[in-house]
């Protein structure tokens, strides 16, 4: 338990640094670097579940959820709608896995 | 509640049931994993109100199962959630003019899909509107999530292995994220962060502790501010 409420504080305080006192606030000169924050962690999060979806890199596993994500971000592009985006990428990758089975690929 | 506000807590709820849907199988599979271990059924559904942050909550349970000690797991956690560090950064010009106490507790919600979505929400054309629909956005956000993965961990834990294959989800996730981040992408700089980012991560990814995602980051914003600091001269339109 106490191991937990321990890795519980240690997060909190990452999360809450900056955000707790005005004076505690990121460096000057990072500042204007801030708004790249959110492309570049956002990115480590979903490229690597896109190339790799259940942690397997290979061209049946890979090629299926690279272009249902392709479309569904161009669906999003059309819509602005998130929910949109998710239903279009993900019908496309199940339409394909259907496919390869089909065709005894999977 | 002024109207505009209640419509932000709406969306704020709405929205984060739409990231919890695509948090089932992960939510259900973490939990079902850490049934697995030698640890109590208690203390893994705990991790969700102590921590919010669900591989984190795996693998303290997983380095806590194989007899690790308070040191290990302490820092396998702080070494996973490291990345929120940044999102504290990212988020504290935002959060300004809220309250201290609204700050902390701003603090204790902020996962990756919170993250996500008030930054989607603050840095769009026009803004996120007055304080009160900031935080009520935020905290809407914050605490259907919260209590969303808290009843997916736990369910997971409780069925343990009875939870039955069935239509594949892995790509729900990644693709959430990409989505919340398409908008945050708003010139050369923002592109170059999340492609770096992206692909650092992919190629760092089988590092211990989950540290390949920190290395894609720290790659991206590097990558990202080098572009920044050539394109100085011109006038920022973000």
């Amino acid at each position: 338990m106490l191991e937990l409420l321990l890795s519980g504080l240690v997060t909190y305080l990452e999360r809450a640094v900056f955000l707790i006192s005005k004076r505690v606030r990121p460096p000057k000169r990072v500042l204007r670097y801030l708004p790249l924050v959110g492309p570049a962690v956002l990115g480590a999060i979903a490229v690597p579940g896109i190339l790799a979806p259940a942690g397997v890199f290979s061209l049946i596993e890979t090629v299926p959820a690279v272009i249902g994500s392709v479309l569904g971000a161009l669906a999003w592009r059309f819509t602005k709608q998130v929910v949109i985006g998710l239903l279009v990428g993900l019908g496309v990758w199940w339409g394909l896995i259907f496919a390869l089975v089909q065709l005894g690929l999977r | 509640m002024t109207p505009e506000t209640r419509s932000a807590v709406s969306a704020g709820i709405r929205e984060s049931l739409l990231i919890v849907l695509g948090y089932i199988p992960f939510g259900l599979a973490a939990g079902a994993a850490m049934a697995q271990t030698s640890v109590s059924p208690v203390l893994s559904i705990l991790t969700s109100p102590i921590l919010f942050a669900g591989a984190s909550q795996l693998v303290a349970i997983q380095v806590l199962g194989s007899g690790a000690g308070l040191a290990l797991v302490v820092f396998s956690v702080a070494i996973i959630n490291a990345r929120h560090l940044l999102y504290s950064a990212s988020l504290a010009p935002h959060l300004a003019d809220w309250s201290r106490g609204q700050r902390m507790g701003a603090a204790f919600f902020l996962s990756d899909p919170v993250y996500a979505l008030a930054i989607s929400r603050f840095e769009r054309e026009g803004g996120a509107g007055s304080r009160a629909a900031q935080i009520g956005y935020y905290f809407a956000v914050g605490l259907t999530g919260f209590v969303g993965w808290g009843a997916l961990v736990t369910v997971g834990v409780l069925l343990g292995g009875f939870i039955p294959v069935w239509v594949p989800l892995e790509l729900a996730i990644p693709l959430t994220f990409l989505l919340l981040l398409l908008p945050l992408i708003k010139d050369r700089a923002g592109l170059v962060a999340a492609s770096v980012g992206g692909l650092g991560a992919f190629l760092a990814h089988g590092l211990p502790f989950g540290a390949g995602l920190m290395v894609g980051a720290v790659a991206g914003l590097i990558a990202g501010g080098i572009v920044l600091a050539r394109t100085s001269e011109e006038p920022a339109d973000a």
